[in-house]
């Protein structure tokens, strides 16, 4: 006869099993960021990495290919572990990637701008990407805040060698506020941006996280980690689980002057698809953009809903454009597990077409 | 556990139910509140609470300052001021390393490509003689 310790032993093995398992990831970092790379440049927080090619030099594409995050999140979520990983997958279709990380801003860095990233970081760092491929043309690729970057350098330098610029869910038409759900909660009316520096000097991390999850609240302060108890028995569910969150909670701050141009420039006023935004002097007009451009658009996007991305092309004075819709979020598109059979290869596939023949050095 | 075979083989789960009406109460509960975040009235709330959490603790925060920084005078240690100063004029500095490291590469092209073109005369000359 069974007795009752026997009879609970089985179950209370695989609750205690459980429990290891969700201390383990809720409290450590997953290993992210694996892919080998070597360290090329720095300024200030910024750093510039060279992904270490894995094929020969005579099957590469001739043009290198530049990631551009955004200012407020690690860019490693483009790498963001072995075997699922955007990085590792350009890598091995032959493009020799770059990658700018523009690191934590300290309190030194409360008066950085658009114009000190746009003008001064991102073409230096660009200098030495040319240098160490050793070519004059390059794709650049900008997701989130990294589009706006991107986006405003294309259109200021548009004869520095940018061969194709890649779009990613680009906050860039601020023009529906109805629709933008970060615009109603930064109505002058409703939030002092001035106040708030005047605080902090930058914007706290904990601030744009909080900002970020309070879009779905119930999905991301409930929905998440319950997805994770329900899945505690499938390893491969919780590994990917634990990666997005390592990222997910590994939050910076926002250089102070840059996040009131942000609020004030592009989310009040519009000013960048209106054609009057001014950085150091000089008006970006998309219109002057002349790379190949390619738009990706997250259906299900509400960080940065359709309505913000879609007008780009229709400003460009780019011949060569195209507009690709997917389904999924924000981040989900590129990091997702779907992400691997959709977003990527068709970047892949566009890229591939306008990079140079692979051999031709 | 408490999981029994069903008829087709598959492992009967007693949670599955609760987990479904979980998930749609979940679901229903994330729409509403979604509408809720995306109003005026939200926005508003969130704006009034940070702005009278940054006017209550502007004095607080200010008080503190005054005397980190006379402790730390007194101690003849440096404040966030220093720091500051000196971070940015690193960032200068570096600035000036980058625009040399930029001119060297310059430097370093012009001369590989002049050395090229010796080359290419001198191998021209000799094929001449």
């Amino acid at each position: 006869m069974t007795t009752f310790a026997e009879a609970t032993a089985e179950p209370f093995a695989g609750y205690q099993r459980q429990f290891t398992i969700m201390t383990k990831v809720l409290t450590t970092r997953a290993a992210i960021a694996q892919t080998p790379k070597q360290l090329i440049w720095t300024l200030n927080k910024a750093k510039l990495y060279r992904y270490v090619p894995v094929l020969p030099a005579d099957q590469r594409h001739r043009i290198p290919l530049l990631l551009v995050f955004a200012l407020m999140n690690r860019p490693y979520i483009l790498d963001l572990r072995p075997g699922h990983s955007f990085v590792e997958f350009m890598v091995r279709q032959g493009y020799d990637v770059y990658l700018l990380d523009w690191g934590s801003p300290g309190p030194e860095d409360k008066n950085l701008k658009f114009d000190d990233y746009v003008l001064d970081y991102l073409p230096r760092a660009i200098r030495k990407m040319k240098t160490v491929s050793g070519a004059e043309e390059f794709s650049m690729l900008g997701w989130c805040i990294g589009a706006i970057l991107t986006t405003a350098y294309a259109a200021l330098r548009p004869n520095d060698g940018l061969r194709n610029l890649l779009l990613l869910t680009a906050p860039l038409d601020f023009s529906q506020p109805e629709k933008i759900t970060f615009a109603h909660w930064v109505d002058e009316r409703y939030f002092d941006v001035d106040k708030v520096l005047a605080a902090f000097g930058n914007m706290p991390g904990e601030m744009i996280d909080y900002g970020a999850k309070a879009l779905k609240p119930v999905e991301n302060y409930i929905g998440n980690y319950l997805k994770l108890f329900d899945n505690l028995e499938d390893p491969a569910a919780v590994e990917s689980w634990h990666a997005m969150n390592t990222w997910v909670t590994d939050n910076i701050p926002m250089a102070g002057a840059t996040f009131r141009q942000l609020i004030v420039d592009l989310y009040r006023n519009d000013r960048l698809m209106k054609g009057t935004w001014v950085l150091r002097g000089e008006t970006v007009d998309a219109n002057q953009i002349r790379a190949n451009l390619f738009t990706l658009i997250a259906g299900a996007d509400h960080i940065t809903p359709p309505c913000q991305a879609e007008t780009i092309n229709e400003r460009v004075g780019s011949e060569d454009k195209e507009l690709f819709r997917i389904p999924g979020g924000h981040i989900g598109i590129m990091a997702g597990s779907a992400a691997a059979r959709t977003t990527w290869p068709h970047i892949d596939a566009w890229l591939s077409a306008r990079s140079g023949k692979i051999g031709q050095q | 556990m408490a999981e029994e075979k069903t008829n087709n083989g598959a492992r009967f789960d007693p949670m599955s139910a609760w987990r479904e009406m979980r998930d749609t109460y979940l679901d229903n509960w994330a729409k509403v509140m979604v509408e809720a975040v995306n109003t005026d009235a939200y926005a508003q709330a969130t704006g009034t609470l940070l702005d009278n959490y940054l006017t209550a603790s502007a004095p607080f925060r200010e008080a503190l300052e005054k005397v980190m920084l006379s402790t730390l005078a007194q101690l003849s240690l440096p404040s966030r001021a220093d720091f500051v100063s000196v971070a940015e004029r690193i960032t200068n500095l570096e600035m000036r390393l980058d625009d040399m490291d930029a001119k060297l590469d310059r430097i370093e092209r012009y001369a590989a490509q002049s050395a090229g073109a010796k080359g290419e005369r001198r191998g021209k000359q000799g094929g001449q003689k």
